[in-house]
């Protein structure tokens, strides 16, 4: 059971998918306008995910390696396709939000580069949890990386406004502050981790 | 059909829009391959003929296979599976008439099936050229040129970039900033001059 | 004695030059239009300045110990970025504007990459992107010249198409318009531009090659016809006089070579026209330098001049 867990939290920090392994990050920037996009994104991440994790691991043994990514994608996008349009059919406006990066769940690295690099060779009850702490790890950083978007860009946290009189700074509504919070984080990461050491 | 829409769709895919800097898409890539100009460029162009041919096959299977059929919303499995194995096809091509390009390409190749500007410039063309299930006057045509200009968006970002990052290699970079976030920060530098071609107009 | 070698032949050529001199000549060529600037649009400019400069400084000097690298926060360099960032914004935005953008023009547009001689984009220039991108409203509020009313720039009113009343060459060339703080006196600018050129501080290259390359465009394609556009009018009006000669020829940021700094200055004018011209802004200037200042490192490549004997 410990063993799982440490599967879990794997993913959530000491390999967080968005600032370890920096992956998956056209989403990211995407759709990390606001908190709620993020949350949204992620979740539909995750799902998609846990289950390619555990249909490919489920799966391994019978996927002949030659052909073995082309495989995967059909696998994953059949579950892209079922979030897809479960996100249409109950919450339209999320989609609508969400925009083309729905689809590129499909291509995202993050879920191939799990699928390839782990679910392939792990048992299934492995590459479930592995499949959570990835798609939590990634929720965590697409809520940081919104929640200083939202709160810089438009003064407000989840339709909140928490400290009046603030003149947001609009550049971070847009791409260019998205790409300069990311370098940022990860610069600021960097200098954590070089003090631990 | 129009000289100011094809205009439009230039400046919209190369800078306002452009698919790394504004839209995000192929990003891994472009911070993984930018940092030296010669495989950048090899990559840009091979992305650059995936993503036309790609906009090409996608809409006529679109428009002949999907819309008649009703089954739109298979859309982002076969346009996957067309990409994937239009990837295949080109890696098998070259493979057999250039083995020194093949082995120059290595990895990248087989990476352009997961390179987002190519998926999503397939479906950017659907949403774009598309209303209610039915092309617009043009359609085909605008969908091959926007491919071709978000090729060429590609390739100027990565070209600008690979030329900034090569010269930042022989500097003293601060230890916490090198390679990833500093890259970060000059997209994101550039990106905000690019913003300076908002709202063209002809 | 030992460590005082020169190794290379014989003519040694003795200048007084450092760095840190040329930048502070720099300085002292953008003092007029400082003075024009303020004598324009009252007292606030000068304050702006003095804020602009010293959060410069602040910055550099406080990044410079968290790491741990030299203190050179004297050297002129980033007096003149703050010096330049507030000649860049209009004469009476909140006193936290030049701050901010000073913070980061410093720590993004320079120390990020190192500190002096390895950033890629003009530093000033950085800043008031990031300014202009945030905070629009406060960055296109101009006021009228020796008043505190509100008014739109010349450049403004032709992207509307408004007619341009009561603005003669003369009052552009005076600074007797709209604008940015340090950006319409051209007379103070050439004045301080002609103090470099004597002193063989910057060279025609870049500065020429960008004016005339933005004069003809304008010329061609500025009016309903072919070949009627005001051009006198363009290249008076906005921040070109002011990037051309005083951003654009950065040393960091522009290329080594002659040739390269003509394809430079070429690549400037038509982006700023092209903006002018059709973009939806109505100054391009900022945009164009910084986005020649990112095709440098290429444009370096592919000029650089052949070392004999190799291939």
């Amino acid at each position: 059971m410990k063993k799982l867990f440490h599967e879990f939290l794997k993913g959530v920090i000491k390999e967080n998918p968005t600032f370890v392994l920096i992956l998956g990050l056209c989403p990211t920037l995407a759709v990390s306008v606001s908190v709620m996009n993020g949350i949204g994104m992620g979740i539909a991440a995750t799902f998609v995910l846990l289950g390619s994790n555990i249909i490919i691991s489920l799966l391994k043994n019978f996927i002949p390696d030659r052909i073995r990514i082309p495989c995967f994608i059909v696998v994953i996008a059949t579950f892209v396709t079922i979030a897809e349009l479960t996100m249409k059919a109950y919450s339209p406006a999320l989609n609508r939000a969400l925009g083309i990066y729905v689809p590129l769940i499909v291509v995202n690295c993050i879920v191939l580069g799990r699928a390839e690099a782990y679910a392939q060779k792990a048992k299934v009850i492995n590459s479930l949890f592995d499949g959570l702490g990835m798609g939590v790890g990634f929720t965590l950083a697409l809520i940081l990386i919104s929640a200083i978007r939202e709160f810089l860009g438009t003064g407000k946290l989840m339709g909140y406004t928490p400290i009046r009189g603030f003149e947001p700074a609009f550049v971070f509504a847009l791409p260019s502050g998205a790409l300069l919070v990311i370098g940022l984080l990860l610069g600021f990461f960097n200098i954590l981790k070089n003090r631990k050491i | 059909m129009s000289v100011a829409q094809f205009l439009t769709i230039f400046i919209s895919a190369v800078f306002i829009y452009n698919v790394i800097l504004s839209r995000f898409l192929g990003l891994c890539s472009f911070v993984a391959i930018s940092k030296e100009t010669k495989p950048a460029l090899a990559m840009s162009l091979a992305v650059m003929f995936v993503t036309t041919m790609s906009s090409i096959i996608t809409w006529f299977i679109y428009r002949f296979l999907l819309i008649p059929f009703g089954l739109t919303y298979l859309r982002t499995i076969s346009f996957i599976l067309v990409i994937a194995t239009f990837v295949q096809f080109v890696e098998m091509v070259i493979r057999k008439f250039s083995p020194p390009l093949y082995r120059f390409f290595g990895i990248y190749l087989p990476l352009i099936t997961v390179n987002c500007a190519v998926l999503g410039v397939a479906v950017l063309n659907i949403d774009m050229f598309f209303i209610n299930g039915r092309a617009i006057a043009g359609s085909f045509y605008y969908s091959v040129f926007q491919g071709v200009c978000v090729g060429l968006g590609y390739t100027l970002a990565m070209l600008l970039m690979s030329g900034i990052r090569e010269r930042l290699d022989l500097c003293n970079i601060p230890k916490s900033v090198k390679d990833f976030p500093l890259a970060f920060i000059i997209a994101s530098i550039m990106s905000l001059s690019f913003l300076g071609f908002n709202g063209f107009k002809f | 004695m030992k460590d005082k070698f020169i190794v290379s032949a014989s003519p040694h050529l003795h200048k007084d030059e450092s760095v840190s001199k040329i930048m502070w000549m720099v300085v002292i060529s953008l003092i007029p239009a400082g003075l024009a600037g303020v004598f324009i649009f009252g007292l606030n400019a000068f304050w702006l300045i003095v804020l602009g400069i010293v959060s410069a400084l602040f910055t550099e000097a406080v990044l410079q110990i968290l790491t741990k690298r030299k203190i050179t926060a004297l050297d002129g360099s980033v007096f003149i970025t703050g010096l330049l960032l507030a000649y860049n914004l209009p004469a009476h935005v909140p006193f936290w504007l030049p701050i901010v953008g000073s913070v980061f023009s410093v720590a993004i547009g320079k120390q990020v990459f190192g500190g002096l001689g390895q950033n890629i984009f003009n530093p000033a220039l950085v800043g008031r992107v990031f300014l202009m991108a945030s905070w629009p409203k406060y960055m296109t509020a101009f006021t009228k010249p020796f008043d505190a009313v509100t008014s739109a720039t010349p450049l403004a009113l032709l992207k509307e198409g408004k007619l341009i009343e009561n603005i003669s060459y003369l009052d552009l060339f005076l600074g007797k318009r709209g604008g940015c703080i340090g950006e319409v006196c051209i007379l103070a600018l050439l004045i301080g531009a002609a103090f470099l050129f004597i002193r063989g501080y910057i060279s025609w290259h870049i500065p020429i090659t960008y004016v005339f390359t933005a004069g003809l465009l304008t010329y061609m394609f500025g009016a309903k016809g072919l070949l009627q556009g005001d051009w006198l009018f363009h290249i008076l009006s906005g921040g070109l006089i002011l990037g051309a000669f005083f951003m654009a020829t950065d040393y960091v940021t522009s290329p080594l070579t002659r040739k390269g700094q003509i394809i430079f200055g070429i690549g400037c004018g038509i982006i700023t026209a092209v903006i002018r011209l059709w973009g939806g802004y109505p100054e391009g200037a900022s945009y164009a330098i910084l986005m020649m200042n990112a095709a440098t490192p290429i444009i370096d490549r592919y000029t650089k001049s052949r070392v004999y004997g190799i291939k």
